[in-house]
C-alpha cells in the first residue's frame, strides 16, 4: 500500500488518538486536529519520532465558522492531498434533555452533524481519483438503538448512518470507499472508564480498548467495508435487534433506565 | 523541619524515611499499623498510625508539617475486592492532597509509576509521551486517575512534584508489590526457574538507592507541577538473569515460557480466581504485557533534578548481598 495522508479530527485523545497511533504504525502520515491545549504537539512529536511518519498539526475549534474550510486551505499551501479522512470529534450525552442549555445541542449538532457533513464535502472535492481514497465515520451502536437520556447524541449518530449509507450508494463505482464504524462502549476518557468498570456480564463484553477499536476499524476501512462493528457482543445486539419486535427492545431499555434514576 | 511520609511500610517509603531521619529532618512515619515490622527504626522517625482514606487521621499527623511524601498505594497486581484500587490510589491521593492544603503544607511530593505510560512502541517514553494502549491494569489505570487529581490541585495553586519511578529493586524487604526482589530472591533460592517469552522484553529497572534520592531532589528542585521519570537502566529477562547468575554465582537452568502458554495459563487463573476468590499467581492482562518493551527515559530528571543512575550490575550485587544476608 502507498503512504497516505490521513485527516483525523478529536485526535487528541481516546478513540482519535487511537486512529492516529494506529495509521501512524502502519506509516501513513497524519494531519490531527483538535482543541487548542490539548496535548496534541506531544502526540504528534511521538508519533513522528516512533513511526518516521509526517504529522501536522491544526488546533481549532471545529464548530467556529469557517473553520472546515481553514483545514482545506492548509492543505493546499502545504500542498498535501488527504487519502482518508476520519470523522471522529463528537460530543457525547447522557443527560434527560431539559437538562441541557440551547447552546450544549447547538455546539453538539454542529460538531457530530455539520462537521462530518462539511468536511466530507471539501475532502471529495480534493480527493486524488488516481488512487483509493477512504472516509471512515465514526458512529454509534447508539445510532441503531432508541436509548433516553442519549436523545441528540443518539440522532447525531443516527444521521450519520443515514448519511454513511446514501454516500456509499453515491460513491459505487468511484475510488473512494465510505466506512460506518458502530462500536460499543469504548474506554476513552476517565469519566467514561470510570462508569465502564462498574458494568457486568454481556455489558461488560460490549466494551472494548480504543486501541482494539482502532485497529478493527482501520482494517476495515481498508477492506472497504461498509459497517464495521467491533466484538462479538455487539454483533450479536444488532443481529438480535434486526427481528426483536419493539415493544420487547422498548421494555428492555425502560428497565435499564430504571437502574439509572 | 516536620516531614510527613505517607506509606512508611512500603518499599519506597521505608528507605525514604530512613534517609530523610540520616538527613535530620523530623520525619512522622505515616502508617495503617505502627508495628509493623517493615518500619524504619530511627530516633529522628515517629511513627504515626493513621490510614489515608480516614481524613482525619491524616490531618492530626500533617500539623507542624511542611513537607509532604505520599508514596502510599494499592500497587499489588490483583485484590479481592477491585475498588480498593481506586479507594486507595484515587481516593486516598485525594484526601493526602486536600489535608494537606488545610494543614498549610507547602510542598508534596507525590510518587506515581512509569506504569502511566505502560509499553514502549519503540523508543524510551519520555513525560511528555502519550500512552498508547488502554488501561486493562487496574493498578496504572487508577495511578493515572491519581494524576489527574494531582492536576486538580496544582491548578489550584498546591505546589505538587510528581515522581514516577520505573520496576524498583534493592536492599529491602520483599513486599507484596515488590515483584523484581521477588524474582531474585526466588531464583537464588532456586524456586524461579522461569524466563517469560523468548527473554527479550525489555523493562527499565530503577535502584531503590537511586528512587528515594530522585524523591528528596524532587522535593528540592523540581518544577510545581511536573512529572519526572526515575528509572534505571533497560534490560532484557536474559540480560536480567544472565547478570543475576553472573553475580550470585548460581547457576540454574531457566525455562523459557512462551508467551502464548503464559497467556493460556493466565486465563486459567483468573477464571480461578473468579470462581473461588483466591489470589491468582497472574492474570491475562500482565500475560499481554509480556508482548511489549518497557523503556523509559530519566534524562529530565538527570538534568534538573541531578538524578544519578547507579550502574544496573552495582545495583544487581547490592540487592544480592543483601537478600543472601537476610
Amino acid at each position: 500500500m502507498p503512504q497516505l495522508t490521513a485527516i483525523i479530527t478529536g485526535a487528541s485523545e481516546g478513540l482519535g488518538k487511537a486512529f492516529a497511533i494506529e495509521l501512524a504504525k502502519r506509516g501513513h502520515n497524519l494531519v490531527l486536529l483538535s482543541l487548542p491545549n490539548t496535548g496534541l504537539g506531544n502526540l504528534a512529536a511521538y508519533l513522528q519520532k516512533t513511526f518516521d511518519v509526517k504529522a501536522d498539526i491544526l488546533e481549532l475549534d471545529l464548530t467556529a465558522a469557517g473553520s472546515a474550510e481553514q483545514i482545506f486551505t492548509y492543505l493546499s499551501k502545504q500542498k498535501l492531498t488527504a487519502h482518508i479522512l476520519i470523522n471522529n470529534a463528537g460530543i457525547g450525552n447522557w443527560d434527560w434533555f431539559t437538562d441541557n442549555s440551547i447552546a450544549f445541542y447547538k455546539k453538539q449538532i454542529d460538531l457530530n452533524i455539520t462537521t462530518p457533513v462539511l468536511l466530507t464535502r471539501l475532502f471529495l472535492g480534493q480527493a486524488d481519483t488516481a488512487v483509493t481514497s477512504y472516509i471512515l465515520n465514526v458512529g454509534s451502536l447508539g445510532g441503531l438503538f432508541v436509548v433516553p437520556k442519549k436523545q441528540v447524541y443518539g440522532a447525531s449518530k443516527s444521521f450519520m448512518r443515514y448519511f454513511t449509507r446514501c454516500m456509499q450508494l453515491e460513491l459505487t463505482g468511484t475510488n473512494v470507499k465510505m466506512s460506518l464504524l458502530s462500536p460499543g462502549g469504548i474506554n476513552t476518557r476517565p469519566e467514561i472508564i470510570l462508569m465502564n468498570q462498574k458494568l457486568k456480564g454481556i455489558a461488560k463484553a460490549t466494551i472494548f480498548e480504543a486501541d482494539e477499536v482502532a485497529r478493527i476499524a482501520i482494517d476495515g476501512m481498508f477492506k472497504g467495508k461498509k459497517e464495521i462493528i467491533p466484538g462479538a457482543a455487539n454483533k450479536l445486539l444488532v443481529f438480535l435487534n434486526s427481528f426483536l419486535p419493539g415493544f420487547v427492545k422498548d421494555a428492555i431499555i425502560k428497565g435499564k433506565l430504571k437502574d439509572h434514576a | 523541619m516536620n516531614i510527613l511520609v505517607t506509606g512508611a511500610t512500603g518499599f519506597i517509603g521505608r528507605q525514604l524515611c530512613l534517609v530523610l531521619a540520616q538527613k535530620g529532618y523530623q520525619v512522622k512515619a505515616f502508617c495503617r499499623n505502627v508495628n509493623h515490622p517493615y518500619l524504619a527504626d530511627h530516633p529522628n522517625i515517629e511513627p504515626v498510625k493513621g490510614d489515608i482514606l480516614d481524613p482525619y487521621s491524616l490531618l492530626k499527623a500533617m500539623q507542624g508539617c511542611q513537607q509532604v511524601y505520599h508514596t502510599a498505594a494499592m500497587a499489588k497486581m490483583w485484590c479481592r475486592n477491585p475498588n480498593e484500587f481506586t479507594e486507595t490510589n484515587v481516593t486516598g491521593t485525594r484526601n493526602v492532597l486536600e489535608t494537606a492544603k488545610q494543614a498549610g503544607v507547602k510542598r508534596i511530593v507525590y510518587t506515581s509509576t512509569c506504569g502511566v505510560w505502560g509499553p514502549t512502541l519503540k523508543h524510551p517514553m519520555t513525560e511528555d509521551d502519550p500512552r498508547v494502549v488502554g488501561f486493562q491494569i487496574a493498578y496504572e489505570r487508577t495511578k493515572y486517575f491519581a494524576e489527574l487529581e494531582v492536576n486538580k490541585f496544582v491548578q489550584q495553586g498546591m505546589d505538587v512534584v510528581t515522581v514516577n519511578p520505573s520496576r524498583v529493586f534493592g536492599e529491602g524487604p520483599i513486599t507484596d508489590s515488590n515483584t523484581v526482589s521477588k524474582m531474585i530472591s526466588g531464583y537464588l533460592k532456586g524456586k524461579w526457574r522461569i524466563i517469560p517469552g523468548d527473554g527479550g522484553q525489555i523493562s527499565n529497572y530503577a535502584y531503590l538507592n537511586d528512587v528515594v534520592n530522585g524523591h528528596i531532589a524532587a522535593m528540592e528542585k523540581g518544577i510545581t507541577g511536573n512529572r519526572y521519570i526515575l528509572g534505571g537502566e533497560d534490560k532484557s529477562f536474559n540480560e536480567f538473569f544472565e547478570t543475576l547468575e553472573g553475580l550470585s554465582g548460581v547457576h540454574h537452568k531457566m525455562v523459557r515460557l512462551p508467551q502464548k502458554v503464559i497467556k493460556f495459563y493466565s486465563r486459567f487463573e483468573a477464571l480461578k480466581t473468579k470462581l473461588t476468590g483466591l489470589a491468582p499467581v497472574f492474570l491475562p492482562e500482565f500475560a499481554d504485557r509480556l508482548l511489549l518493551n518497557q523503556k523509559y527515559s530519566s534524562q529530565k530528571a538527570t538534568k534538573q533534578l541531578d538524578y544519578k543512575i547507579t550502574p544496573f550490575a552495582d545495583a544487581m550485587r547490592k540487592t544480592i548481598a543483601y537478600l543472601k544476608a537476610h
